[in-house]
């Protein structure tokens, strides 16, 4: 499915012999009350133009030979975009003949001058899939254009072809940061010649991975200087709302963008499906997988192909034994229903997609690894087991269903998370929102300093030169302070024995990933890898690691060394961390004071102390149990929102100090939702918090089930007996430095803020759930006593017009 | 409010464990402050700078450019290094498949980096080169004392190679050939040595003292075969750091090391060329693999290789002994072939059993002797198939000899 129609229209009664129509219209029928919303786009015919007259004979030819005989109107738009020379980046959906946009022009301009072109995947399965394609397009009449990966997996001996010999090289981001760039000289004869650079799948670099990828072109760019060639880029991507922009900051130059697709759409139905309620009173509702499998059930009954999608491994694997106990019971036939995650092995996954291709599945159950632009051949339905996270990310899902003119239908089904509550509660919200904006920050200090270190190690950095858009000379000033380069005369010159691009991750922002070791039965090997920012989080001792849904607890971290040792366990509980988090506002960049209170967004210092850790019981989450983490405090300077309340009306409006902390916490818990859900982001990359701004106190949930004040060294305090009392509520960057988060943040404060009202008041509890202000405990219902009602009246606080 | 003024702020809200020397920007102690970054200040010891001039002198060197200073030694080939006897080197030393070149058109490099890590940030801050006249190596080097000396440095390098055949090194073709390839790249020369043939005497070493000694590195070559061990050496590895030193702080003793360091480099190499074709020549006097040697010449010179085998047939293994057979059937000498074969058969050799049953079968068309063998080899899908094939042909073919080297096995 593609991009929602500007207005939804109510979807009409039609007869017709598509079993997708009658799924969507029998589903409708049966379970109207579930169904909080719907949408339906009508199909699409083609708009298409003639082969431009210019295009090489020799690729006329092979097209016709493919039974391709006219363009549709974005890839004729495409290729007069870059015969003009421009940047140009396509936005059209899934299946509508995106890589011929590229493909043309590349083999046309290798055909002419042998003009050499790069490929950026950001995957190598993709990677695969691109030259396969093109083998199969040079061989149906010789073209003579050789495409070649380039990849971890290229052997030695084939690298020096494909650098001499391959007009088209395909390959992945952190190949070209660290294999390629650092030995240009090997690839002169290929930078001489470069004139096109392809990036697909252009909305996966966003946020810190975007930001590091960005700095690459850069250096990229700044190698094709050397060797005299600019080439052109061409990139393209799923739906996102700013796809001129990303593409602009990504390649550093203005870009033209397609957003206007010419290929043919079949009909679809979309439905928002919400779980019905099985217990009232607490508000429980089914499960999103019980819906799940007896809607895939029945459509893989009616002959349905169908596609689920799971938000993790493990849920994947639950998914398919329920639909393989449904439906490949008996041996003797083959199997109907298939997994697709991570962690198969290439060719597992390859024979996978052979099988969908050819009609040979009827059900495969993936995680996010299918979202990106596999090809998989025709699916008539797509369920989501849970809201994938992102505006974005769900109508990428969605689209892999109906992808040749067929009537299709897609189900988002919510769980139990807030976030997914929210979005199926207001389906206005998801049908008439545009997706999101994608963002990233090449300028991001960290990450340009680590680039500035790699660019300084493939070619000098000359006086003038410019690198980014920070200071070049005081950033190579700070490198040499710490002996990285040095200055002599009007050239900077790498000067240390190391080869900086290897300890340059480009999915994180710091350095000094742990490893995660087995040591079961005397065994020592490694496991997995953890971030340095969440191994205090994950790897304390004494926490349950899962990998693969299998539990290991960690038995000693050694944290100098970068290590956790673990070993396999029984637990029948997960662990779940406790920090203390106290910030400390250090500087206020922007700030707006309306009358109630005052809203400003800036630097701060955060402080986080993990002092321990719940066990949490599967399936009943009761808490078994807590430990101990004796961990340093993890520091940070980053950037955040916050608000602060006139503590005139704080005294007015609430009945105690009390109630007005508990009101800041709750409050806390909606808006980080509605913010991660309105920022694109990872989970995880926000934080929230609730303290004096001063890093005097923090307030958490206490057992009590009410807001805890504490000191800085962790000790209960009374608010009634603080002279000052000046709560502050946090939302932070959670990457050292901030990777950009909080600027948008802090300019769409009021709909943030109007979207949390509306998420509290809308929820159907009573006085708070996990869907809103975060769980709250039983005996406060019992006592009559609502959070949800302090939460808010300090969100009526905070949106007072701002003047 | 400006970048600067709140940089400045952040500055005094940092606290005291920055020591760093008043920073002079804001960017800078912005950097320091949110870096989780692992980078070492340099500890930097103030001592008197050494001047370029200064340098040239302590290694006998004259600075021919800005820069550049070029160090020649005359080395006489009455000498001895270590046990070897320089004059070898005018023997023309020759290993298995090499073409015969004047020793005096043959140039042996070595070069010293900033580094082990390869790639374009990586150059070479010293370049060392040996050839010979009649009576002595010369041995030219070229050091380089800042970065904007490395192309004038280059091009002198590249002018003084003149009429080579050949180039010779340890480890050269996989290090420094395409590192000083990068360079030549990065300021765009022309390479010199791009296609002048070369000898890495690393792979010969490999192949003839790999299972004998514990590394083949040169200082193992040199206390293993050269027989002497260096006093004083400056390890390689820490050459990168002593250029460094020099560079930013003028500190030149340990640059003064690696000079000589180099100088050893060569000379080893060279001593290493002449020893290593001798070792050829006498395996055991210099404990190398008899069989490797064999392997290497068979794929020139069977006959060098067989009469190799038969100068050593006292102390061969077994794989080389199923070389000498495998070399024997070549030349159709099935006399010697069979021997070493029924030997080793006895000892419970089954590739030579299979020999054994082929000869029988096809050359000596002794088919019971054939189906004895092969009836000694294991079991398998290959074995039962010659079988039934053998039992086939004896069944067409009137019975007659009996088998008489049976007894023998």
């Amino acid at each position: 499915m593609s991009i929602p129609a500007a207005s939804f229209s109510i979807p009409r009664v039609v007869k017709t012999n598509d079993p997708a129509d009658q799924l969507a219209t029998r589903l409708r029928a049966d379970y109207a009350n579930r169904i909080t919303g719907e949408l339906m786009v009508p199909a699409t015919s083609g708009r298409y133009r003639p082969l431009p007259a210019a295009l090489d004979p020799r690729l006329t030819d092979a097209l016709h030979s493919r039974g391709i005989d006219q363009l549709y109107t974005h890839q004729a738009a495409a290729w007069e975009s870059v015969q003009a020379a421009q940047h140009t980046v396509i936005v059209t959906p899934t299946a509508s003949g995106k890589t011929l946009c590229y493909n043309l022009p590349v083999l046309q301009a290798a055909l002419e001058d042998r003009a050499k072109a790069l490929y950026l995947f950001p995957t190598k399965a993709l990677a695969q899939d691109q030259v396969a394609e093109l083998t199969a397009l040079n061989e149906t009449v010789s073209l003579g254009v050789r495409a070649f990966t380039f990849d971890g997996d290229t052997p030695g001996d084939a690298r020096k072809a494909v650098r001499t010999r391959g007009d088209i090289v395909v390959t992945n981001p952190d190949m070209l940061h660290q294999g390629i760039l650092p030995h240009h000289t090997k690839w002169a004869q290929f930078f001489e010649t470069l004139r096109f650079v392809v990036i697909d799948e252009m909305h996966t670099y966003r946020g810190v991975f975007g930001s590091h990828v960005a700095n690459v072109i850069r250096r990229l760019q700044r190698i094709c200087r050397f060797y005299g060639s600019d080439p052109l880029f061409i990139l393209c991507s799923a739906t996102i709302a700013n796809p001129a922009e990303l593409a602009g900051e990504l390649i550093n130059r203005e870009v033209f963008a397609i957003t206007e697709s010419g290929a043919p759409q079949g009909a679809k139905h979309l439905l928002l499906w919400n779980p019905p309620v099985v217990n009232a009173d607490l508000g429980i509702r089914a499960s999103a997988r019980s819906q799940t499998t007896r809607i895939t059930k029945l459509a893989v009954k009616n002959g349905l192909k169908s596609i689920v999608f799971a938000q993790s491994r493990l849920m994947v694997e639950v998914l398919t034994k329920y639909l393989k106990d449904a439906f490949d019971h008996d041996p003797r036939y083959p199997a109907r229903v298939a997994a697709y995650r991570g962690g198969y092995l290439p060719t597992e996954r390859r024979a996978m997609e052979k099988q969908l291709r050819q009609g040979q599945l009827d059900c495969v159950v993936s995680t996010s690894a299918l979202e990106l632009g596999v090809d998989i051949g025709a699916l008539d339905l797509c369920v989501l087991n849970g809201y994938p996270g992102t505006i974005a990310g769900t109508w990428q899902r969605l689209g892999r269903a109906g992808r040749r003119q067929r009537t299709a239908v897609g189900v988002l089904i919510a769980s139990s998370l807030p976030l997914d509550q929210y979005i199926i509660r207001n389906p206005d919200f998801f049908l008439g929102a545009s997706p999101e904006q994608a963002r990233i920050d090449p300028d991001q200090l960290l990450i340009l300093l680590d680039h500035i270190r790699c660019a300084a190690f493939e070619l000098p950095f000359n006086e003038g030169e410019a690198f980014g858009r920070q200071q070049l000379a005081e950033m190579l000033a700070y490198l040499e302070e710490h002996g990285i380069v040095h200055r002599e005369g009007t050239q900077w010159h790498w000067m240390a024995d190391s080869y900086p691009a290897n300890n340059v991750s480009l999915r994180s922002v710091a350095e000094g990933n742990f490893v995660v070791i087995d040591t079961t039965a005397g065994a020592k090997s490694v496991i997995a890898e953890v971030d340095y920012s969440s191994a205090p989080m994950t790897i304390y001792p004494g926490a349950i690691y899962m990998i693969q849904s299998a539990p290991y607890q960690v038995e000693r971290l050694d944290w100098e060394g970068r290590k956790a040792f673990v070993s396999r366990t029984r637990a029948d509980y997960y662990t779940d961390a406790i920090d203390y988090t106290r910030l400390k506002i250090l500087e206020r960049f922007e700030e707006k004071r309306p009358a109630q209170h005052a809203v400003a967004q800036g630097e701060v210092h955060l402080v986080k102390r993990f002092v321990g850790y719940k066990k949490i019981r599967y399936y009943s989450h009761e808490n078994v149990g807590y430990g101990k983490i004796n961990l340093s405090d993890q520091e940070m300077h980053t950037t955040a929102v916050w608000w602060q309340l006139n503590p005139l009306a704080l005294d007015e409006v609430f009945s105690s100090r009390q109630a007005a902390l508990d009101g800041f916490l709750g409050a806390g818990y909606a808006l980080h939702i509605v913010a991660a859900m309105r920022m694109l982001s990872e989970p995880g990359d926000i934080g929230r918090a609730v303290g004096d701004g001063d890093a005097k106190w923090f307030a958490t949930l206490g057992t009590s089930g009410r807001g805890q004040l504490r000191d800085t060294s962790g000790d209960a305090l009374d608010p009634a007996q603080l002279t000052h009392f000046t709560p502050t509520l946090f939302l932070y960057d959670n990457y050292p430095g901030g990777i950009g988060i909080t600027a948008p943040l802090y300019e769409s404060r009021t709909a943030i803020v109007a979207d949390a009202k509306l998420l509290v008041s809308d929820c159907e509890c009573a006085r708070g759930c996990p869907s809103c202000i975060g769980p709250i405990l039983s005996s406060d219902e019992a006592r009559g006593y609502s959070p949800k009602q302090v939460a808010l009246q300090l969100l009526a606080l905070i949106s007072h017009h701002e003047s | 409010m400006n970048l600067k003024s709140r940089l400045a702020r952040l500055q005094a809200q940092a606290g005291s464990e920055h020591t760093s020397p008043a920073p002079s920007n804001n960017l800078r102690s912005r950097l320091a402050k949110i870096k989780t970054i692992r980078l070492h200040r340099q500890r930097i010891t103030p001592c008197c700078s050494m001047s370029d001039a200064t340098l040239a002198d302590r290694v006998h060197g004259k600075l021919i450019a800005e820069g550049v200073i070029q160090i020649k030694k005359y080395l006489p080939l009455s000498g001895q290094l270590g046990n070897v006897e320089l004059a070898g080197l005018l023997n023309q030393p020759r290993l298995p498949g090499e073409p015969k070149v004047r020793c005096q058109r043959q140039v042996y490099i070595d070069t010293e980096t900033t580094g082990l890590s390869g790639g374009s940030g990586t150059l070479a801050f010293l370049v060392g080169m040996a050839v010979l006249d009649e009576n002595a190596i010369l041995l030219s080097q070229f050091l380089i004392t800042r970065f904007a000396a490395e192309s004038c440095m280059l091009t002198a390098f590249a002018q003084s190679l003149t009429d080579n055949d050949r180039l010779v090194s340890y480890n050269g073709k996989s290090y420094d050939l395409p590192l000083l390839a990068t360079r030549y790249r990065m300021h765009s020369l022309s390479h010199p040595l791009e296609q002048l043939p070369h000898v890495d005497l690393l792979h010969p070493t490999r192949r003839l003292f790999r299972r004998q000694w514990p590394d083949c590195r040169l200082t193992t070559l040199e206390k293993k075969l050269l027989g002497f061990k260096r006093r004083n050496d400056l390890p390689g590895a820490e050459a990168p750091a002593a250029w460094f030193s020099y560079i930013r702080h003028g500190q030149g003793e340990n640059l003064i090391k690696v000079v000589t360091h180099n100088q050893h480099d060569i000379l080893s190499l060279a001593a290493a060329h002449t020893r290593l074709s001798e070792a050829i020549e006498q395996p055991q006097r210099y404990q190398a693999d008899c069989c490797a040697i064999a392997r290497w010449l068979s794929e020139t010179d069977e006959l060098g290789a067989r009469q190799l085998l038969a100068r050593c047939s006292a102390s061969l293994s077994d794989d080389a002994k199923r070389l000498q057979a495998q070399l024997a059937r070549r030349h159709g000498d099935w006399s010697q072939a069979t021997e070493i074969w029924r030997a080793l058969a006895k000892r419970g050799c089954s590739e030579s059993v299979e020999r054994l049953a082929k000869y029988h079968e096809h050359i000596n068309k002794d088919l019971h002797k054939a189906k004895y063998y092969c009836e000694c080899l294991p079991v398998g899908a290959a074995q039962s198939l010659r079988l039934r094939r053998l039992n086939e042909k004896i069944d067409r073919q009137p019975i007659q000899s009996c088998v008489d080297d049976a007894i023998s096995m």
